[in-house]
This record gives C-alpha cells, structure tokens and sequence, in this order.
C-alpha cells in the first residue's frame, strides 16, 4: 500500500483534535436542555416560575378596597387594572401595613393616555396638558376611580378634536354638526351607547346640492343620475362631507 | 423606565417616521453593524477568487498578488463574524450558537459556511502553500519565533521535492474546492436577504448573484489597493504587468457587477409590483445619495470609465497607477454603499408600503459608528500581523 503523505497525517490529527473538541464540548459541557428543538427550553418554565412575583392582579384588590372597584368597575376606566395606575403591587397585597402601593398625584401621569393626539380615536377624552388648567394635579378636579368631566363638553369638538380641526378647513366649516347629525341629549352622557345619527338618503345633501336648490354657494349635480350606480349609494359613502373635495 | 418616559422616547422616535408605519417597524433592527458584515464577507470572497485565477486558471502574472490576496481573505475572515456576534448583542454567549446549532435555520447555516470555508479552505490552503517555507523559517529564525514557526508547520520537516509536488498539487485541489465555497461564502448571504419573501426590497432571487459579483469586485479592488500600498513601502518596484492584470480582471468583474445590478432595476421597475411606488419614494428621499450617487455613480460608473479609458488609451506607467488607485478606492466606497443600501434599503419603508423610516446611527455603543470603524480597520492590523510574522514574498526573495 502507498504511504500516506507526511502532510495529511499530520492535518489529520489536528482535524480529528478539533472534531473530537467539538463532540467533547457538545456531549459533555452543553446542558442537555440548550439541545432541544422545541420552541423554548423546557428549564425556562422553571427559571420563569422562580421569578419573584411583582404583580397582584385585579381580583384581589376588591376584598379590601370595595368602594374604589365599584366605583372604577361601572366608570370609563374600567378596563383599567388597578396596578396600572397603582404599580405593582404583590407586596402589598400579601402584607398591606408593610407595603404602600404607589399613587400617581402627579400632573405628567394622566397626560400619558390624555394628551391630545391625532391617532387616538375619536370621543376618547384628550387635552392639552399646556392649556388645560397649568400645574394643577388631575386628581384635584377628577375623580381617577370614577373619572368624569366636570361638566359636559358644550361644543363637540370638545369630544371630536379631530373632525372638527378637518372641518375647520372644509367647505361645510359655516354648517353645525347637528345640521347633519341628529344627536340625542344622552349621546353627551352615554357616548358610546347613544349614538348620533347621519344622513340616511341623498335627497337630505340634495338640499343644498341638487339642481334647482335656493343655496346658491354650493356645487350642484342632478342627484336622480348622480354616480355611476345611480341611488345604491348614500352621496357620504363616497364624498367625505367633513372635508368634501372642491372641484 | 417608567409609562411617561416610555412615552417621550416614543415621540421622539415619531419624528423619523413619515406617512403610516406598523408599530414594530419604529426601530431599524439591523444596523450598520449588519452592513459592515455582507461588506467584510464580500472582500474576503473576492480575495480569495483573485488568488485562484493564480492556482486554478493559471494566470501567471498576477503571482505577486497570490500570497497576498490569501492573507488578506484569512484577516477580513477572521473578523467577519464579529459584527454579527456584536449585533446579536452577548458576545461572550456566542460559543453556545456555535455549539447548539440549529439545522433549519438559513442564520445559522452561517457557522457552517463560515467553519468550512475558514477551516477547509483558507487555512488548509494557506498552510500547504506556506509549509516548505515554515520549514525553512523554523530552522533559520530567532528564538522564539523559529518554535513557532515549527509549531506552525505542525512539526514537519519533508522538503523534498516529492513532498513540495504534493504541496503545490494540495493547494490546485484545494483552490478547485475553494472557488465554490467562496461562491457559497458570499452567495449564502445574499441567499439570507434574498430569501426574506415578506420584503420586496430582499426579495429576488438576483441578490445572491449581485451579492458575489460585487463581493468579486471589492474583493479585487482592495487586494489591488494593497498591493499598490506595500510594494512600494517595501522599496520595490511596482510590477506593472501583474497590476494591469488585476485591473482588467476588476474591470471585467465590474462590468457583470454593473449588468446585474441594472438588470436588477429594470426588471423591478418593469415588474412594477404593489411596491414599487414607496420603494420609488425611498429611493428618491432616503436613499438617492447613497444609491444613485454613491453606489451607482461614483461608486460604479466612474471608476468603470477609469478602467475603461486606461485600456483604451496608452497612459504611461505613472498616470495608470493614480487611476487604478483611484478606481480602486471609488470601488470600496460604492460596495460599501450598496450593502447600506440593501441592509438598510430594506428596513426604510413601511411593509404597509404607506410609510418611510429614517435610520439614525449612533455614535458610541455596540452597533454605533466607531464599533463599525473598529470593524474595518482592526482587519488591516491582522493583516499587518500576518504579512510581518508570514511574508507574502516568502523565502525565494530573500534568496534574491
């Protein structure tokens, strides 16, 4: 048999060194755990379980503090839990004298969820934290378990920032919202239960828009043949009356 | 970090967005430390295939640059994982990756790829092509250096000329195994982002085939920018027929490159998918001095017109070496480019394809600016490392 080259003899064993390296290091060093092809390590559920407990939840809060999860349970924060505003607070609920759960009276918390912002929707309470009341703690004028305005928003910008900022701009900006939308009184009390109305048939646009109409400001157009499918569509389903386009 | 200053960092974030963006894409995941990877991978890529037209394809002119190229793969490779270890952010915990692989994973494959191609190919072929001078070193050098050189050739002291034949025909099969596996080096990580389907800026089966040839390009450019450095700070001259070699080779490898790349918009833009209109709008507003003036003009098409007119015209020896020199440095600047713009290209806009995201760099931290620097200069310190402790013009000048 032809002699191996003194060269491959000596790679060889630098490669079967590395090769057994390896194996060595897999085998013996690497926790059989870290191996598995599971989505996560079965060890991890007990490293999470020996986690210290920071957070109480909401149930247990009612045992002791009834009057506040009543009040918070029927208000327009009650899909709040009481630890985000409160912090955690396991301690507390496991030795009430020794721990104090924290309580948010500074002016900078609520503005975290209440400031003014375009994307939050619409009849969700919003202020500026600049113009509404300065340097005066939320809490001194709401009530965070049971919040409420103090008195019912007169305008519905108060509620509606973002339409009417639209509307301000817009052709219609002269017309009230109550020309259009028919509001009940307890839509200012209940706004999500009672809703405002909207235009239910194009002859209510027709007023101003159709051929023949006293309004002599506002575009007109034949509304009996108006659109490509003549009367299946409502004239708001395609133009956006708080901002309709001018042509 | 309290709810209020999670909110402030938040409104900050807002102001590098424009139009509509999901919530998850507020944050440039991969950042410039994952351009400064395809980069690094590229150059040690293209390296290597500049030192095989030596051993493979038999073009003898372009000896002087064998060694070197091989050395400068070997340090750009070396570093090569680091960015990706810094990004994945527990550097130390890197070890478990390497042992715990997982055989599903495209990301993982990396380890093997990246074992391969370092283990098998570079080393194997730096060290059978070196072996006779190690011999040689270990006998003739100082202490210590003559035991680590002897430690280096693993103790071998065969300089016959049977065993020397057996070197070289080791390094021709090696080279012959080598040129693939710089393909699938470099192809592998164009294969990563051409293989993202959810990102229409990655997703094309073109980017393996763009990643390689400009990975060619940088690749030879740079070992050319090296030769033209030390050669000359050694008091040599300057071999004009090896470095009109390499230049041609960069010109051709950069004319594929240019191809591909156009090949790549055109077709994008003839496709016209859905997302066409914001990667316009990308390319316009974020990318268009990295990508049109970077990447595309002074990166590609300007030194393609330096390499084109010193073939063309009979520039004399002084002028050809400013050229190639200039090309060469254009050259590194547009590669760069172009891993920015694919990295960072493809994180920009929104998946809604309604929205643009900016990209700001820090400056200090594990995936700022200066660790990037780190990144590519620490190769060049190798580098300097390697050519000190195994000279690239090995024993036979010393003959000389």
């Amino acid at each position: 048999m032809k002699k191996l080259p003194d060269q491959i003899i000596r790679i060889s064993i630098i490669f079967t060194a590395l090769i057994l390296f390896t194996i060595v290091i897999r085998v013996f060093i690497i926790p059989e755990d870290l191996k598995e092809k599971g989505i996560f390590r079965t060890s991890a559920i007990k490293q999470e379980l020996a986690k210290e407990i920071h957070y109480a939840g909401s149930e247990i809060c009612v045992d002791c503090h009834e009057e506040q999860y009543d009040a918070k349970h029927n208000g327009y924060h009650k899909e709040l839990s009481c630890e985000v505003c409160h912090g955690p607070s396991y301690e507390h609920s496991e030795e009430p004298d020794d721990a104090t759960p924290e309580a948010p009276r500074k002016r900078k918390f609520c503005p975290v969820c209440h400031t003014y912002n375009l994307s939050r929707p619409t009849g969700f309470p919003q202020i500026n934290p600049f113009a509404h009341n300065p340097l005066e703690p939320c809490i001194n004028c709401h009530e965070p378990h049971d919040p409420r305005p103090l008195e019912t928003p007169k305008e519905c910008a108060g509620c509606h920032r973002s339409i009417a900022t639209t509307l301000a701009v817009s052709p219609h900006v002269k017309l009230e919202c109550i020309t259009c939308h028919n509001t009940p009184e307890d839509h200012k009390i209940n706004p999500r239960i009672v809703r405002p109305g909207k235009p239910t048939e194009s002859k209510f646009c027709g007023k101003c828009h159709a051929d023949g109409s006293s309004n002599r400001e506002a575009p007109k157009i034949d509304i009996s043949v108006h659109g490509e499918n003549g009367e299946k569509y409502l004239c708001w389903q395609c133009h956006y009356p708080h901002l309709p386009e001018v042509d | 970090m309290n709810i209020a200053s999670a909110h402030e960092g938040l409104t900050k974030l807002l102001e590098q967005v424009s139009g509509f963006i999901y919530p998850n894409e507020i944050e440039v995941h991969w950042s410039i430390l994952i351009v400064v990877y395809p980069y690094l991978t590229g150059l040690v890529a293209g390296a290597f295939i500049l030192a095989s037209l030596v051993k493979v394809f038999n073009v003898t002119a372009l000896k002087p640059t064998y060694r070197l190229a091989l050395l400068t793969a070997l340090a750009f490779l070396l570093i090569a994982p680091l960015p990706l270890l810094l990004h994945l952010g527990h550097p130390l915990r890197s070890w478990q990756i390497f042992f715990t692989p997982n055989f599903s994973s495209a990301m993982a494959m990396f380890g093997f790829v990246y074992a391969w191609y370092l283990m098998v190919v570079l080393l194997l072929e730096i060290w059978f092509d070196y072996r006779a001078d190690l011999v040689n070193w270990g006998q003739t050098a100082k202490f210590p250096l003559n035991w680590f050189y002897r430690i280096l050739s693993l103790f071998s002291k065969d300089v016959s000329p049977q065993a020397i034949a057996f070197d070289n025909k080791a390094v021709k099969f090696i080279t012959l195994l080598g040129i693939p596996s710089a393909f699938i080096l470099h192809g592998y990580v164009g294969f990563l982002f051409g293989s993202i389907k959810a990102n229409p800026w990655w997703s094309s089966v073109l980017i393996p085939i763009v990643f390689l040839f400009s990975a060619i390009v940088s690749g030879i450019a740079l070992v050319m920018l090296l030769y033209m450095v030390i050669t000359p700070s050694r008091g040599k001259p300057i071999d004009m027929k090896c470095l009109d070699k390499v230049a041609s080779f960069l010109l051709y490898a950069a004319i594929v490159d240019f191809s591909l790349e156009i090949l790549d918009i055109t077709h994008r833009l003839y496709e016209s998918e859905e997302s066409i209109k914001i990667i316009t709008e990308m390319v316009v507003n974020k990318l268009f001095i990295s990508l049109v003036v970077l990447q595309l003009l002074i990166g590609m098409v300007v030194p393609l017109g330096i390499l084109i007119a010193t073939k063309l015209a009979n520039f004399n020896q002084e002028l050809r070496k400013l050229l190639y020199f200039l090309a060469a440095i254009l050259i590194q600047i547009g590669i760069f480019s172009t891993r920015w713009n694919v990295v960072l290209g493809g994180q920009m806009f929104s998946k809604s394809f309604r929205g643009l995201i900016s990209y700001r760099m820090e400056m200090f931290g594990q995936e700022g600016f200066l660790m990037a620097l780190t990144l590519l200069v620490v190769p060049f310190f190798i580098l300097a490392l390697l050519i000190k402790l195994l000279p690239p013009w090995g024993s036979t000048e010393t003959l000389e």
